[in-house]
């Protein structure tokens, strides 16, 4: 049997209430870069896993900002530290240590 | 009595300038370093929106300059003020005395191979802007061979932290999608894609100039920033982004990369500059006394800027500011001039 | 211990002397063994704690290295050199290694002799039941010449002692020099002390001086030599017959108490710790934790000399001072833990601090374990690993340009065996320059070769391993051995060394040679596979981090270079040259702080006036072309521009 049950399924909307203002602004405090993105996609362009596994730090930064935690920490967690997008990114943010502050963050239980 | 003004920078802005102050009826002595009149817009082949030829334009500012001396070839060897003017030698060795000095040192383009990650000056099939127009001059360049698939990637050396510029250089956008339409008309197979940050045509009809690309053209537009660029076997070029709208990483084979040099200040301007003892602001432009009222002066009584000295500026923003400069110009002479007694005094509340 | 090493001891005096307080007591030894006792039992309990943190494994480590003659050989060399001698800082600044081995030393020498003395004249007095712990030190108070009965061997000793005295009083006297004007002795900047360093400081700077007033107050009856008597006869013309030299003993005692007490406390510390560091460090005991065990005692070993601080890089600003090495270290022995996180994420980890310390504390390596308490178990997963081809590689000589052939990814590997593998890094693909110069050099020399990155690969593990993800490194090195293995090649060509290093040390490639494409080329050129022509090129060397002091590569590419034009100077060169500041090491420098260390770097490295900067590493390839007026050009590309 199809259950359709509509009042159960989660709206694919993001919703900006559920951001965490709190955690982000402790994540900018620890890494005040987070805040400077234009996203321009060159960190997702040139990431060595992102070869391998759905990996972006933009999309990261931006999903953070739309509440969506869990799907950020999801484009994260293949990430090698190995640095290239800290060379590319045009406004200079210190992407290796933001991608660490983010783990550090978010990966705590509330 | 004629005053003497000295243009320094034989470019759009100092053209136009030259000719204005020549017709208000001063004496203009104007200096250009290299050997040719008319700077970057002698290069060009093209101008956006609508495809007006470039030596049209350049050729009617010539045309004006009746009256205006000009050197070429001369380079300022020492600026010092003397009392409320300047005494100016010239690597011709004539030596001049200017009531008021005008900077039109204009920009250079960003050099390309800094973005080493593009491989201008290294792969065969990349070319900036600047040879693309000289290109559409002449129809030579060995790099482009009937390509198939161009890229055009905007903001190179432009908003890019990492190549020392934060800041926008205004013309790129629309310079990019009037090549990009060229060369499909140049060559009606190829694919051509642009890739950019941000779209930015703020001008009177770019934005029907970007409807074209699309609907005309065919172009198709790409929200990221290209990012890597390497060789295949082949020699063709293999070109990584992100499509930052549907989120995803991306890769394409490319016959021709074309990358869109920006503007930096000129480096002989930043010698005239240090002559002078002007400062730079932090994007390292020229100062001036107020962005929003006095665009043209410098803090320093006396000298005037114009054009891309001051910062980047499409041509007709150029020209209008050129234009404004003249008007600011006879406005001081015509004010400190005519009593040369308390000048300290005039000079402080005229300017 | 004397006491156990002779059992039993002569009871009786040697006839030159006069045992004249034989219950070997008297007050003022009071502050010195209440000093010393108090320091002996820190030592000990700080001895065993130590050796109970370290785990198994390096224990068993530890105690066999000791019985191992050739690391015991080592550990008496570098006893001798670096406690006693500090031929490291001699090695760069003489006058400084001077201060510190006319303190060390000379000191040592000291309290050797004043036993030496105390077993020759009066051996009963070794025993710590007749005083043995502070009878040697004060032997000149307790024992006096008997008139008429000098010997040679008695005034040998007195001339010995004085010498040595006079030794440390040199050393004693350039150190007090150093505190107002370091620059002298070849230092811009010097340590702040902290309260306990001030206190042991001073009463260090004090003991010897009254040292030699206490034995120049009674060297007419206790003797001594040029130094002691000389100043015994100044101050019998200056307050006559009857000296009185009570409060000079008890202050020298008072000195030497408080000296010992605050030493736990304070930087001297490190002259004992020194000892069981460099036994750890022979042994090959790396840091696990960043203060536990073998930390410990590193830290420990740390004198706080400062050198560090003019070695690192940040110090460009004065403000990032407090960032280097020995205030690191200071932090760990306080535990200020807010401190700590701080400075070691800081740090680029170019490895010069640890390159230039007198007993090699490897503060890098301490600050990787602390990012190891910090960042290992962040989460992450690389589960993908296990589904990236492991022959990622393409053929890539002979190239077939005929499309009859198809492409195919997959070569039989057997038959690479003959090939090199050449692996460029995530770094080297954004500097196509590298990869381009690379291939074409392979080409020439007619090497064949396979490309195992070209589409681009796995991170080498190496930046993981500095951000202190040791787990998640391991991971990642395991999917690029399998990818190596499965090439079948028998070389593998790096030309990024950040991955030289991680693929040399941590990868373990039995059957494989590791080597950096500066190592290779050379090699190519010496078996004649490659001719390059002489210019007239004036070219600087800088030497990348990772390379130099991390593999020490240093003279493959100089000799190379002085084949292909003319090799000038930098400011620094060798293990002493300056970071490029784009180091992957520092996790949270601003990019304006690295730009002040890449233009010193630049500066310092064009003092010659070079035509061109020439450096082995991606990193430091763009970062200074991103800043430098004078070109700057990859090893490879050099190399292509002059090949024949």
């Amino acid at each position: 049997m199809v259950d359709f049950g509509f009042g159960l399924l989660a709206s694919s909307r993001i919703n900006l209430d559920l951001f965490d203002k709190e955690k982000f602004d402790s994540l900018a405090a620890a890494e005040p870069d987070v805040r400077k993105c234009i996203a321009c996609g060159s960190c997702t362009a040139v990431c060595t896993a992102g070869k391998f596994t759905p990996t972006s730090l933009r999309a990261a930064i931006e999903e953070l900002q739309n509440g969506r935690d869990e799907v950020a920490m999801n484009m994260l967690k293949g990430c090698q530290l190995c640095g290239k997008c800290t060379m590319v990114c045009p406004r200079g943010i210190n992407t290796r240590h933001l991608i660490l502050s983010i783990a550090k963050i978010y990966s705590k239980k509330k | 009595m004629r005053n003497n003004v000295l243009i320094i920078g034989g470019g759009p802005a100092g053209l136009e300038a030259g000719a204005n102050l020549q017709r208000l009826g001063y004496n203009v002595l104007l200096v250009e370093h290299s050997n040719t009149l008319g700077g970057h817009l002698g290069k060009w082949d093209r101008l956006f929106p609508s495809g007006t030829p470039a030596s049209g334009a350049l050729d009617k500012l010539l045309g004006s300059m009746d009256g205006v001396k000009c050197f070429i070839d001369t380079e300022i060897q020492s600026i010092n003020r003397l009392g409320k003017s300047y005494n100016v030698i010239l690597s011709n060795g004539i030596t001049v005395l200017a009531d008021a000095v005008l900077v039109a040192t204009g920009f250079d383009l960003f050099q390309a191979e800094k973005k080493e990650e593009y491989g201008y000056g290294i792969y065969d099939h990349v070319i900036t802007n600047a040879d693309l127009e000289q290109y559409f001059k002449t129809g030579l360049d060995a790099r482009i061979n009937a390509p198939k698939k161009i890229g055009f990637v905007h903001c190179v050396g432009s908003r890019d932290e990492k190549s020392g510029c934060r800041s926008c250089s205004k013309v790129c956008c629309a310079t990019a999608v009037k090549q990009a339409c060229e060369m499909k008309a140049a060559f009606p197979d190829a694919q051509i894609y642009c890739f950019y940050m941000d779209l930015r045509m703020f001008g009177r009809h770019y934005e029907d100039m970007y409807l074209e690309a699309q609907r005309d053209y065919g172009i198709r537009f790409i929200r990221g920033r290209v990012a890597e660029v390497s060789e295949n076997i082949d020699g063709s070029l293999s070109v990584k982004a992100e499509d930052t709208v549907s989120s995803k990483p991306l890769k394409v084979s490319l016959d021709l990369l074309v990358l869109m040099a920006g503007m930096r200040p000129s480096v002989s301007g930043q010698r005239i500059g240090s002559l002078l003892g002007m400062q730079n602001e932090k994007d390292g432009y020229f100062e001036v006394l107020s962005e929003i009222t006095s665009q043209q002066r410098s803090p320093i009584p006396g000298l005037f800027l114009a054009g891309a000295a001051t910062g980047p500026k499409t041509l007709p923003d150029t020209l209008a500011d050129a234009r404004g400069a003249a008007t600011q110009i006879d406005k001081y002479l015509s004010a400190i001039f005519p009593k040369a007694k308390d000048l300290k005094q005039l000079i402080k509340t005229a300017w | 211990m004397p006491a156990n090493i002779f059992p039993i001891l002569a009871a009786q005096a040697s006839p030159e002397v006069i045992d004249r307080i034989p219950s070997s007591y008297s007050h003022f030894v009071i502050p010195f063994v209440a000093g010393i006792t108090f320091f002996l039992v820190w030592i000990f309990v700080g001895f065993i704690r130590v050796l109970i943190q370290l785990n198994h494994d390096d224990r068993m480590k530890f105690w066999t290295s000791l019985l191992n003659p050739i690391t015991a050989g080592k550990n008496i060399r570098d006893l001798f050199c670096d406690c006693l001698f500090h031929t490291k800082i001699w090695q760069r600044k003489p006058l400084l290694g001077y201060m510190h081995s006319a303190i060390a030393f000379g000191w040592f020498m000291l309290i050797v002799l004043g036993h030496v003395e105390v077993a020759l004249f009066v051996p009963k007095h070794l025993s710590y039941g007749e005083g043995g712990l502070f009878y040697p030190i004060f032997y000149r108070y307790f024992v006096w010449i008997r008139p008429g009965h000098e010997s040679l061997r008695g005034a040998f000793f007195f001339f010995l002692m004085d010498f040595f005295l006079l030794y440390v009083l040199t050393g004693i006297g350039l150190a007090m020099f150093k505190r107002f004007r370091s620059i002298v002795l070849g230092m811009r900047h010097t340590t702040k002390p902290s309260l306990a360093d001030r206190v042991a400081l001073y009463s260090l700077w004090m003991i010897f001086p009254l040292r030699l007033l206490a034995e120049s107050f009674t060297a007419d009856l206790s003797g001594g030599s040029f130094l002691t008597l000389g100043m015994n006869h100044l101050l019998h013309f200056l307050f006559g017959d009857k000296l009185y030299f009570q409060p000079f003993w008890w202050a020298y005692s008072i000195c030497l108490g408080t000296f010992f007490a605050a030493m736990p406390f304070s930087r001297y510390m490190h002259i004992l710790t020194e000892v069981l560091w460099i036994l750890f460090r022979n042994a090959g005991l790396k840091p696990s934790h960043p203060r536990k065990g073998v930390a410990e005692a590193e830290i420990y070993a740390c004198s706080s000399c400062g050198l560090c601080l003019d070695a690192c890089p940040m110090n460009v600003q004065k403000k990032n001072l407090k960032y280097s090495s020995v205030y690191f270290i200071r932090f760990l022995r306080r535990h200020n833990e807010r401190k700590i996180a701080e400075i070691a994420d800081k740090c680029l980890m170019c490895d010069k601090c640890h390159a230039l310390c007198p007993v090699s504390v490897d503060a890098p390596a301490l600050r990787r374990a602390q990012r190891q308490t910090t960042n290992d178990h962040l989460p992450y997963d690389y589960s993908y690993l296990a589904t990236v081809p492991v022959k990622l590689y393409e053929p890539a000589t002979p190239r077939h340009p005929e499309p009859a052939t198809p492409r195919h990814p997959e070569l039989d590997s057997g038959s690479n065996s003959s090939k090199v593998l050449y692996f460029a890094g995530c770094m080297s693909h954004l500097t196509p320059r590298i990869i381009k110069a690379v291939e074409e050099i392979f080409k020439k020399a007619g090497i064949e070769y396979v490309f195992a990155d070209r589409e681009g690969g796995i991170c080498c593990g190496r930046p993981l391993l500095l951000a202190g993800k040791t787990e998640a490194a391991a991971k990642t090195m395991d999917a690029n051995k399998s990818m190596i293995k499965a090439s079948g090649c028998k070389t593998l060509v790096l030309s990024c060394p950040i991955c030289y290093k991680v693929f040399k040390e941590e990868y373990n490639l039995v059957g494989i040679r590791v080597v950096h494409y500066t190592q290779y080329f050379k090699e190519l050129i010496d078996a004649g596979k490659l001719n390059v022509g002489k210019s007239q090129e004036k070219i600087v060397y800088h030497d990348p981090c990772e390379l130099g002091r991390g593999c020490n590569v240093y003279e493959e590419p100089r000799t190379v270079l002085r084949q292909v034009g003319d090799l000038v100077k930098a400011g620094h060169e060798y293990d002493e040259s300056i970071c490029c500041g784009g180091s992957l090491g520092s996790l949270t420098l601003s990019q304006n702080d690295r730009r002040k260390i890449t233009d010193a770097a630049i500066k310092d490295l064009t003092v010659a006036s070079p035509d061109t900067i020439v450096t082995a590493c991606p990193l430091c390839l763009k970062t200074f072309s991103e800043r430098s007026t004078v070109p700057v050009k990859d090893f490879a590309e050099v190399l292509t521009t002059h090949c024949a």
